[in-house]
């Protein structure tokens, strides 16, 4: 009787849990097409453009995604996605040492060659006395000129087509959307700008060579990191520079220290920020983030 | 009765041992090598066949065609002239195919490392049994053989094979970690390292690592700066192996555009793009040509099954003094044992009786050597091609 | 009639110029032991291939154990060999590829009773206990001596309970001692089963055990 009891408890458990296990079968419909990003101003344009159609996605980087070194876990996620929208321009140096499928990936930058801004001043190095072998540089940052954003965005939306043909009206429709508004930044940039014209500016690092061209802004660049503190070398270079280039505001890519900040200022320059929102912030998204940097440079002039 | 003369033939044969081994050999290789180099070859001739029909073009430096062949689809050691990477942009350019790089040069303890693209692999649908596909530089995945003659598997390393003892320039062994382990196919990737074709060109030495030249922990390697140049003298040290560490500082001196392929898979698709895209290497100012495997290869099969009528040919005659020695064997011993069948028949045995017991013998014999020489077929049919296929490789 | 009746037998060697042989009459008597003597040459083994249907006559007849073999077909002549005959041979003629049993079971080997009847084994073990080779069943030919030999050679003769054991000098290969027991084996067997025995022989020392022997020089017409 006890095994006969067991026996039935045992056709019943496997009756529930046949029950269970039909409940949470896979699910049936086709799952979203990958979308992976290279850094955060695609990442926002993307998920702009495409809305819920797809699932974009950006890899977990801690500071800044041009220098961003992917591993062998990363790579799993690079080769599962079914596009990888890249800057182009030479932002992504992993593409150098990474093996993905090219049909895969969208360079928002391919068609607008004769837009980017070559690097002057590289360091370079070689083998031997045979010869010199060049590393040719380009400026990567390109989203910081308003105009070449609208440009990636459309690359972006053709992309995003050919991957979801039966949305290209869709994201049509939302890439228009995101022009506008990347137009009107373009607009509040210029206003804020144009009062800096001719005006001598220093740039922390040689990241916005974009905005310099843009908008006409008399710039020099130097290699400083926000939290380090210059070496006597960098300020006799800096006096240097300023002797010829005697510049009143130094745009920083973060907020520098406050010993930086005083030195500066004893020497009549104002520090402001301009984040070049490469990478994600919890203050905001990319317009936020843009028009931030818009009003800090406005409020620089007073 | 005739059961009793089986048993009696049966019991003589066995009696008899080394003289019945040898009649059943002579037989059964009488039987099997005209069978045997008919399978082989039409075997072998349809391995190979398959993958060259499986390839719809090839380009390649001009040369020897068959060499081409070879070496991109069975990884054949002889290396055809190399053509530039530039090649593989080229045909991307027109438009009317897709391309997939191949660089062979390069061994890793006999097994040939294929420097090519992620493309090659849904190309030749090659799945994966383990761990994942290469993803950096320096990664590699081996084919099913490999992994178990080199005892290797996801997280193992190889190093590739200097080319000379004395090869003190560029070409250096790099340790290249297995990241993947195919799926047995049944075909020369089984026998392969793949790698990323910039991981092949790092072989070469034309790409590297080193310390950075800029950072003043450097400044022992550095032979002089001038300006934005700065030149390292010998005592640099490159990394022979790439890590998560060091993979930042791998670089290519000068555009890769110019770096060496043994040949591009050429991936039209459909057959008017295939015919416009040979049409235009015909005298193409490059010197590149594009060709058809499965052409090439009719040729070379049109060749090898002449010569296998050759030899079977040659076989029948042998087959023939075979059995006029068989013959004269049994004639013999059926002299020698004239005593045992008179006796037989004294004690009332028919003629028939004893021509059943002779018969049963040679029945024997030829049962014997036809189950045999099925079995050899058979085995030669599963792994004797594998075997003839992978000596195209060496 | 049981016994052997032969009347003016006549018999010649197909090619021409060759042996004849004329038996005005010979008659042996069922159960009887002859020993048969001559010179060589004479046609003593010819006489015993004639009566075990071997041979034909060219004319005359020959009556074996009630049975007329002069006009028998060759089909019916094997039967009678296989069924009332046994025979020993001078040099043993066992085939050395079977075991010492399955020597023995030749005669129905060559028939279509099957080897595997188990009332074949049970004779043949009952045969080599009664010549003292009940051991050496397992064994093959040149694992026994000459004269264990000979005695499986009677156990085969045996085998079918023959009317007929004719034996042609089954002693020549063997040494004195064994020449004895294998004599005494015959004639102890053939009386064992009721059958005739007739030995071709040269050796005179053996005669005494016999209760006939018939100088065959006497028997043919000159």
């Amino acid at each position: 009787m006890r095994r006969l009891t067991l026996l039935l408890l045992l056709i019943l458990l496997g009756a529930c849990k046949e029950q269970v296990t039909g409940g949470s079968r896979p699910d049936d419909h086709a799952a979203k097409p990958q979308v992976l990003t290279s850094n955060y101003p695609l990442y926002y344009f993307t998920s702009e453009i495409a809305g819920d159609v797809v699932d974009v996605q950006m890899p977990e980087i801690d500071g800044d995604p041009a220098m961003w070194v992917p591993g062998a876990a990363d790579i799993p996620q690079l080769q599962a996605a079914d596009l990888i929208v890249i800057n182009g321009a030479g932002y992504e140096s992993w593409l150098a040492y990474t093996s993905l499928d090219n049909d895969r990936l969208l360079d928002t930058t391919k068609d607008i060659q004769d837009l980017l801004l070559p690097i002057e001043n590289v360091t370079l190095h070689q083998h031997g006395p045979e010869g010199e072998h060049s590393h040719k540089g380009t400026a990567f940052t390109t989203w910081l000129d308003p105009r070449i954003a609208v440009e990636q965005a459309r690359a972006i939306a053709r992309g995003l087509s050919v991957l979801v043909p039966a949305q290209a009206e869709a994201f049509k429709s939302r890439l228009v959307l995101l022009e506008q508004r990347l137009v009107e930044l373009d607009r509040s940039f210029e206003q804020v700008f144009s009062n800096l014209k001719d005006q001598p500016l220093v740039f922390s690092h040689p990241v916005y060579q974009y905005l310099q061209k843009r908008y006409g802004l008399n710039a020099r660049s130097v290699h400083w990191e926000p939290d380090t503190e210059p070496g006597v070398k960098e300020w006799v270079d800096f006096q240097n520079l300023l002797r010829a280039h005697p510049a009143k505001l130094m745009i920083w890519e973060g907020q520098p220290s406050p010993v930086i900040i005083e030195r500066l200022q004893d020497q009549g320059i104002q520090s402001v920020v301009f984040n070049p929102v490469a990478n994600q912030d919890a203050a905001g998204d990319y317009f936020v983030l843009m028009s931030a940097n818009a009003g800090r440079i406005l409020g620089s002039k007073k | 009765m005739m059961t009793g003369a089986f048993f009696l033939g049966w019991r003589y044969l066995r009696f008899h041992r080394f003289k019945s081994l040898v009649l059943l050999a002579s037989v059964t290789l009488m039987m099997f090598l005209p069978t045997a180099t008919r399978l082989l070859v039409a075997d072998s001739a349809t391995a190979l066949t398959a993958r060259a029909q499986a390839t719809p073009l090839l380009l390649g430096e001009r040369g020897g065609e068959l060499e081409l062949v070879l070496n991109a689809l069975y990884f054949h050691a002889e290396q055809p002239p190399v053509l530039p990477y530039s090649a593989l942009g080229d045909i991307e350019a027109s438009g009317l195919a897709s391309g997939i790089p191949l660089y062979t040069r390069f061994r890793s303890r006999g097994a040939p490392i294929v420097g090519t693209s992620l493309d090659y692999f849904a190309f030749r649908n090659l799945q994966l049994a383990g761990g994942r596909m290469m993803g950096l530089l320096g990664e590699a995945v081996v084919g099913a053989n490999v992994a178990s003659e080199q005892a290797v598997g996801p997280g193992d390393h190889l190093v590739s094979s200097p080319e000379t003892v004395f090869d003190l320039a560029g070409v250096y062994p790099l340790k290249m970690q297995v990241v993947g382990v195919l799926a047995r196919s049944g075909s020369p990737d089984d026998d392969a390292v793949f790698v990323d074709v910039r991981t092949a060109w790092v072989i070469q030495g034309l790409g590297h690592g080193h310390d950075d030249l800029a950072r003043g922990d450097s400044s022992a390697s550095v032979l002089s700066r001038n300006e934005g140049t700065i030149t390292a003298n010998a005592s640099l040290k490159q990394f022979n192996e790439i890590t998560a560490e060091n993979i930042r500082d791998f670089h290519f001196h000068g555009g890769t555009s110019g770096f060496p392929l043994s040949a591009v898979i050429v991936v039209p698709p459909d057959d008017k793009s295939a015919t416009l895209l040979r049409g235009r290497y015909q005298n193409h100012e490059s010197g590149y040509q594009v060709l058809v495997p499965g052409n090439v290869l009719d040729d070379l099969l049109e060749t090898v099954f002449t010569i296998q009528n050759y030899v079977i040919l040659g076989l029948m005659m042998l087959s023939l003094a075979t059995i006029a020695v068989v013959t004269l064997v049994f004639l013999l011993s059926q002299q020698l044992r004239r005593g045992e069948f008179m006796t037989l028949k004294r004690m009332g045995a028919s003629r028939s009786f004893v021509a059943t017991l002779i018969a049963s013998e040679i029945g024997f014999v030829l049962l014997g050597s036809v189950a045999l020489s099925a079995l050899m077929s058979w085995v030669t049919r599963h792994y004797a091609t594998e075997f003839l296929l992978s000596l195209v490789t060496l | 009639m049981s016994g052997i009746q032969i009347s003016n037998l006549q018999f010649s060697y197909a090619s021409a110029g060759g042996f004849r042989m004329h038996i005005p009459r010979l008659d042996i008597a069922a159960g009887e032991c002859v020993a048969i003597v001559g010179p060589s040459g004479s046609g003593k083994t010819t006489l015993l291939n004639l009566m075990a249907g071997t041979f034909v006559p060219r004319s005359g007849e020959i009556n074996v154990a009630g049975q007329r073999l002069d006009n028998m077909s060759d089909a019916a002549r094997r039967r009678f060999r296989i069924d009332r005959v046994g025979q020993v041979f001078q040099a043993f003629e066992l085939l050395d590829y079977l075991t010492v049993s399955e020597n023995i079971l030749l005669p129905r080997l060559i028939d279509s009773e099957s080897r595997k009847n188990s009332g074949s084994q049970q004779r043949i073990q009952s045969l080599l206990s009664s010549v003292g080779l009940q051991d050496k069943a397992d064994k093959r030919p040149d694992e026994l001596s000459h004269g264990e030999r000979q005695r499986v050679a009677v156990c085969r003769a045996m085998l079918n309970r023959p009317a007929l054991l004719l034996a042609d000098e089954p002693t020549g290969n063997l040494d004195q001692a064994n020449k004895q027991k294998v004599v005494e084996l015959l004639i102890s067997q053939a009386r064992t089963h009721e059958s005739m025995l007739l030995m071709v022989t040269h050796d005179h020392s053996m005669l005494d055990a016999f209760e006939r022997v018939i100088d065959f020089a006497e028997l043919v017409e000159k």
